[in-house]
């Protein structure tokens, strides 16, 4: 086995297994929030952008626009600098919370529009078919057209979830030591650069692979046959 | 409040030229990523839907690992682990790393596009191609392709906004695009660090919203499969 | 069940690949480098006084100046290659660059990678705070309660977790700036760096200071690869050189002792 000790020295990665550790921790319960949080403000937004109100959809649009048009790294910046200077109350959140609070604000847009298309997706007969049975727009929105759709987009929302996962290592920028921190802190120290960013990877893709996994649970219980066939 | 503008102004002048030259760079490497990255994420996706079995596994693979870990990790592997195997072509310049795994990064995702929407056109119309004696190759050439190529323009500019704003990362091999050029600006001015930051933010936006336009256009024009990210099932 | 055998075998013939290339490492760095006539030295933009790009778009500091000298006497081009801190110790061991050029302290587990030089300059640490805050030396930001900041997995953050044991350290990966904007914002109530770095940033802003006295100091130098030998000691004899006959004096005296360079460059 030496030659695989040439290659990966695993003695080295295990002076650092807890680190890594922590750093998963830390990465899988901040993303767990974003998404839960993203999710439902991007529920928000979705109707947001669909309202008829020119004034409404418009704020909507405009939110959407400028977080896809500009990088993470300079959300994250400008909210955790700016937001002491411009609100009193701007120091009460700490380094967690605020990247709660950007890395949320910067994927809710995404989930938004992924929801919006899978609202989009249902067929107009199902908001009818409920109006003439009595549902309020509320009742109409909340037990018909959302589980379809949820369940139509668990494809993309997957996908977006994935991404909102590797978004959590630009977090190590505001002192919030996760994943790619562990990796960067195993670097700077030992500064071999093959163990600290294999080893990073290899976390990542851990947590991929729980991700499909638990995902394939929920496709099952949501959509099931009915999804499968789309 | 007149002194702080002038100020600004005068940040804002002297830094441009910097800012911009970031810029320029920012837009040839996503230039060639993108073009790279889609010709590469077309042809795997065309050949996930031919329904090889073994072929499909792989390029399964690949996408998973693509996907599954950050861009950072994935430069670092291809710029800085690759030479220390001492195989002598993996010796690329920075240039060439960025490149070659930006376009990476970017087929990974075009694949998934291309899949989706070759699917996503009706079985029956390869079925009325095929029943009025064209090849299999000649209905996907006259009549599948064609119409998913059109459901492929706006899910693959949202694409391209965020390989745009992925580039910020190749600072880290030494390539000085729009986020690095900031970043050493702010070195030099230390006390315009959020102003800075702005100005990148605008110059980001300034690239980045037209593509955005465009893909809306293009979603009214075209249609669209739905949504950006769809995984495979 | 089909699926995982081909991963495992695709794996296996990959990494088979990998086992197989060997290294072949024909000539040393300085033949290399006599034959092509190319000094490659990598250096990162970690702001005056060290290596920055000035108002011209010039890329100058300590480091630039020493190397650039070295070349000039040695009759060789110098080729400088930029990048992040995470960049530099990767480009050496991969063969990208020859020698490494910046602030680095020669630590343990770093020279179990590379070898340094003798130390080129010194670095004095030191704490520094807004005036608001009250604290007078940096013995006062040592207790409970009080937060510090430092550049991730620096050295600075070392020296914050061997002599600020009491106090909270938080570690920023942007660098000097983004910590010095952390203070300013009130995100931490002291940061950790060194006094030559500090003071191109405190010049822009006088709501921080200095507090008394020098936490620790601690060499830097310059790194070659393990197998460059020649180098290394061409690189020794070079500083030993430049040391006597007064040249580097004078520059350490103009970038890291005093601000005489802002006026040139800033």
């Amino acid at each position: 086995m030496s030659w695989l000790n040439d290659l990966y020295n695993f003695r080295i990665v295990g002076q650092y297994l807890n680190v890594f550790i922590d750093g998963m921790i830390t990465t899988i319960w901040l993303s767990f929030a974003c998404l839960i949080l993203s999710f439902f403000f991007g529920i928000f937004i979705a109707l947001m952008r669909m309202s008829p109100i020119g004034f409404v959809w418009r704020i909507a649009a405009g939110y959407i626009q400028v977080i896809r048009s500009t990088p993470l790294l300079i959300q994250i910046y400008l909210i955790y600098y700016g937001l002491p200077a411009l609100l009193p109350f701007g120091n009460l959140f700490d380094e967690t919370q605020t990247a709660i609070i950007a890395l949320t604000l910067h994927t809710t847009p995404y989930m938004g529009e992924i929801i919006r298309t899978g609202i989009l997706s249902i067929g107009k007969g199902q908001k009818e078919g409920a109006m003439s049975v009595g549902f309020s727009p509320f009742q109409n929105m909340y037990h018909i057209i959302l589980p379809q759709a949820i369940a139509n987009i668990t494809p993309p929302l997957i996908g977006q979830t994935a991404i909102l996962i590797k978004d959590t290592a630009l977090f190590s920028i505001i002192a919030v030591p996760e994943l790619m921190g562990a990796g960067l802190t195993m670097f700077s120290e030992t500064v071999i650069a093959t163990e600290s960013y294999v080893t990073t990877g290899i976390c990542y893709l851990l947590i991929y692979v729980l991700t499909l996994i638990l995902s394939g649970f929920a496709q099952n219980r949501l959509g099931g046959a009915a999804w499968r066939s789309n | 409040m007149m002194d702080v503008i002038f100020a600004k102004w005068h940040v804002t002048i002297s830094l441009m030229p910097f800012l911009l030259q970031g810029l320029l760079m920012t837009f040839k490497v996503s230039i060639f990523a993108i073009t790279l990255g889609s010709t590469l994420g077309f042809v795997l996706g065309l050949l996930r839907t031919l329904g090889y079995r073994s072929l499909t596994g792989i390029i399964g693979l690949y996408l998973h690992i693509f996907r599954g870990s950050p861009y950072l990790v994935q430069l670092y592997i291809i710029y800085f682990v690759l030479p220390s195997l001492g195989i002598e072509f993996l010796n690329f310049d920075s240039f060439t790393a960025a490149i070659i795994s930006l376009s990476l990064y970017t087929s990974s995702y075009v694949t998934e596009i291309t899949t989706a929407a070759i699917y996503a056109v009706p079985k029956g119309q390869e079925e009325g191609a095929r029943s009025c004696g064209m090849s299999k190759a000649e209905a996907l050439f006259y009549v599948v392709l064609p119409q998913s190529l059109k459901m492929m323009i706006p899910p693959m500019a949202s694409i391209y906004v965020v390989i745009i704003k992925s580039t910020a990362i190749l600072s880290v091999i030494g390539i000085s695009e729009l986020t690095r050029q900031g970043e050493v600006a702010i070195l030099r001015m230390p006390g315009d660090i959020m102003f800075v930051y702005c100005l990148i933010a605008v110059m980001y936006f300034i690239y980045c919203y037209p593509v955005l336009r465009f893909a809306k256009w293009a979603e009214g024009t075209f249609g669209s499969i739905g949504s950006v990210q769809d995984q495979e099932s | 069940m089909a699926s995982i055998k081909r991963m495992t075998l695709l794996t296996a013939v990959v990494l088979s690949m990998f086992f197989m290339a060997s290294v072949a490492l024909a000539e040393s760095t300085m033949q290399k480098i006599v034959k092509s006539g190319e000094l490659i030295v990598a250096v990162q933009t970690q702001g005056p006084p060290v290596s920055f790009v000035n108002k011209d778009g010039k890329r100058t500091g300590l480091v630039i100046d020493i190397m650039e000298m070295m070349a000039a006497d040695m009759g060789v081009k110098l080729v400088l290659q930029d990048y992040d801190w995470k960049g530099l110790i990767p480009s050496l061991s991969s063969g990208k660059a020859d020698i490494i050029a910046a602030d680095m302290t020669p630590s343990a587990k770093r020279h179990m990678q590379v070898i340094f030089t003798e130390p080129v300059f010194f670095a004095e640490n030191i704490v520094y705070a807004l005036k608001t805050k009250g604290f007078k030396s940096w013995k006062d930001v040592n207790k409970a309660g009080v937060t510090v900041g430092a550049t991730q997995a620096s050295s600075y953050a070392s020296v914050a977790k061997k002599f600020l044991t009491e106090a909270k350290l938080k570690e920023y990966a942007g660098g000097n700036p983004q910590t010095f904007q952390a203070i300013v914002a009130g995100r931490v109530d002291a940061g950790v760096s060194d006094r030559a770095s500090v003071a191109g940033l405190i010049s822009q802003n006088s709501d921080v200071k200095v507090l008394e006295g020098t936490v620790n100091k601690e060499p830097l130098g310059f790194a070659v690869r393990p197998d460059s030998l020649h180098l290394l000691h061409a690189l020794n004899n070079y500083m030993r050189l430049i040391r006597h006959d007064g040249r580097l004096g004078k520059l350490v005296d103009y970038w890291w002792n005093s601000t005489e360079w802002e006026a040139d460059h800033k």
